[in-house]
């Protein structure tokens, strides 16, 4: 017979998913979270947020102007003193020290340029703190590429760096790719960007620059953008059997579970794919050997 | 009275067993094996300021089947384990592992998906060194207790070690 006062037994927990589950309740500062803006630099954006600050405050001085209005009416008819008349705050003088820069209008020549020649697949250009920044349609960044490089004007020689962002808060793009490139004989610099969704697969620089090759398996290991045309799109720094990419935002710091060493002669599973490719050569199908 | 006779002045009685553990503990080749900054370190007892010589284990060897000692200096990925598992494998017995620094006892800062949180999770570690990364003298001192350890081994243990894995 059971005792009703007795407190039941507490659940069982539920056992964790893997072998290697990280004690989130042990540091909760680990667990994931993800981001609800896009910090994405943006001379249009920049304005927007200008105009719709500007609107707030416009409506907010005449909401107290109304009730300053009705305030006054009120202690009119009882016959008491008028209350004060507001005043409009001046806007806070702010240290341009520690502000981020904004972005500017594009003035470079480099970026009128590049704006005369692509037309429309130009989707924006701005300076943000003397950098130029260009953000081009995602199918044209290799054509845009060709012209920084082999315009006589822009002669963008050398593709310094390559990387991507990933922001999962943008509802029609998932990911940055940038490119910095780097012109030696007329000493500017000058960025590229796309903005590309989940699943495109965008131009490789390959073609164009070669030393795109290495940033661009560091792009597919990282993030898994795939580029198009990349003569060895593998993994540059995890293990051939790597799963996930680990610089998205919503993989865990601790990792999913990759615990476990492969010893594994053959860990990408390459020897494998060459064995099957000569027998094929061969006319041997050593995925179905005949029964005797 | 107890004069030593002319051939007890160039005699001495020992046992094999310390003999050859003398021999092992003064003379230990390390395999030449840096994963990140701790390797400089390395570097460092190995130069004249530092001189790792005088306990005999200046001589780096380039390839593990001439090395006696591994030492683990530096983080060890997932990626870099299955090689250091491979090393260790090529080098001839005896042979021993100093994990030095925090990364190799455990895994350090990196409570990561990318690093192991220890070397001894992949092969046996005889020394262990904390320091983020240990200074010359840190590498030297655990050095020297590995010397300790050689000189009390026996070969009966080493034997029956080897006699309990095959069963």
């Amino acid at each position: 017979m059971t005792d009703p006062n007795v407190p039941q037994a507490p659940e069982v927990p539920e056992a964790p998913a893997g072998p290697y589950v990280y004690d989130y309740k042990a540091a909760p500062n680990r667990q994931i979270v993800m981001p609800k803006t896009v910090p994405l630099p943006s001379y249009r954006t920049y304005l927007a947020e200008q105009k719709a600050a500007a609107e707030a405050d416009e409506a907010k001085w005449q909401k107290s102007l109304a009730d300053y209005e009705t305030a006054k009416a009120k202690a009119e008819a009882e016959g008491k003193d008028a209350p004060k008349p507001p005043v409009r705050a001046v806007p806070r003088k702010d240290d341009n020290d520690l502000k981020t820069p904004w972005p500017q209008e594009a003035q470079d020549p480099d970026l009128l340029h590049l704006q005369a020649c692509l037309g429309d697949k130009v989707e924006e250009i701005f300076e943000q703190a003397g950098e130029l920044v260009c953000q081009v349609a995602k199918e044209a960044i290799f054509e845009a590429l060709m012209l920084c490089r082999d315009d006589r004007k822009l002669a963008y020689e050398m593709l310094a760096d390559q990387t991507a962002t990933h922001y999962p808060a943008a509802s029609d793009f998932a990911f940055t790719v940038v490119y910095h490139l780097t012109s030696i004989s007329r000493r500017k610099r000058l960025r590229l960007r796309i903005l590309v969704p989940e699943g495109f697969a965008p131009e490789s620089a390959c073609a164009a620059y070669p030393s795109a090759n290495w940033m661009e398996r560091e792009a597919y290991d990282m993030l898994g953008i795939r580029f198009a045309n990349h003569p060895d799109m593998t993994r540059i720094l995890c293990p051939e059997d790597w799963e996930g990419y680990p610089l998205r935002k919503d993989y865990p710091t601790v990792g999913w579970g990759q615990r476990d060493i492969s010893f594994r002669e053959d860990r990408g599973g390459m020897l494998d794919r060459i064995a099957l490719q000569k027998a094929g050569q061969l006319g041997i199908n050593l995925k179905q050997p005949k029964a005797d | 009275m107890n004069q030593p006779t002319a051939l007890e002045h160039i005699l001495i009685t020992t046992k094999v067993e310390k003999v050859m553990n003398w021999s092992r503990a003064t003379s230990v080749w390390p395999v030449t094996f840096g994963l990140a900054c701790c390797a400089i370190e390395m570097m460092a007892a190995g130069a004249s300021r530092f001189d790792f010589d005088r306990f005999g284990a200046g001589i780096f060897r380039a390839t593990p089947r001439q090395a006696d000692l591994m030492i683990v200096a530096g983080t060890v990925t997932y990626k870099m384990a299955p090689i250091i598992k491979t090393l260790y494998d090529q080098m001839p017995e005896p042979k021993w592992v100093i994990a030095m620094g925090s990364c190799a006892t455990a895994g350090g800062p990196f409570d990561s998906y990318h690093t192991v949180q220890g070397v001894d999770k992949v092969i046996p570690v005889d020394v262990y060194i904390p320091g983020c990364p240990p200074r010359p003298e840190s590498l030297i001192y655990g050095f020297m207790k590995l010397q300790d350890k050689i000189m009390t081994s026996s070969l009966a243990d080493r034997y029956k070690d080897i006699f309990e894995e095959v069963g």
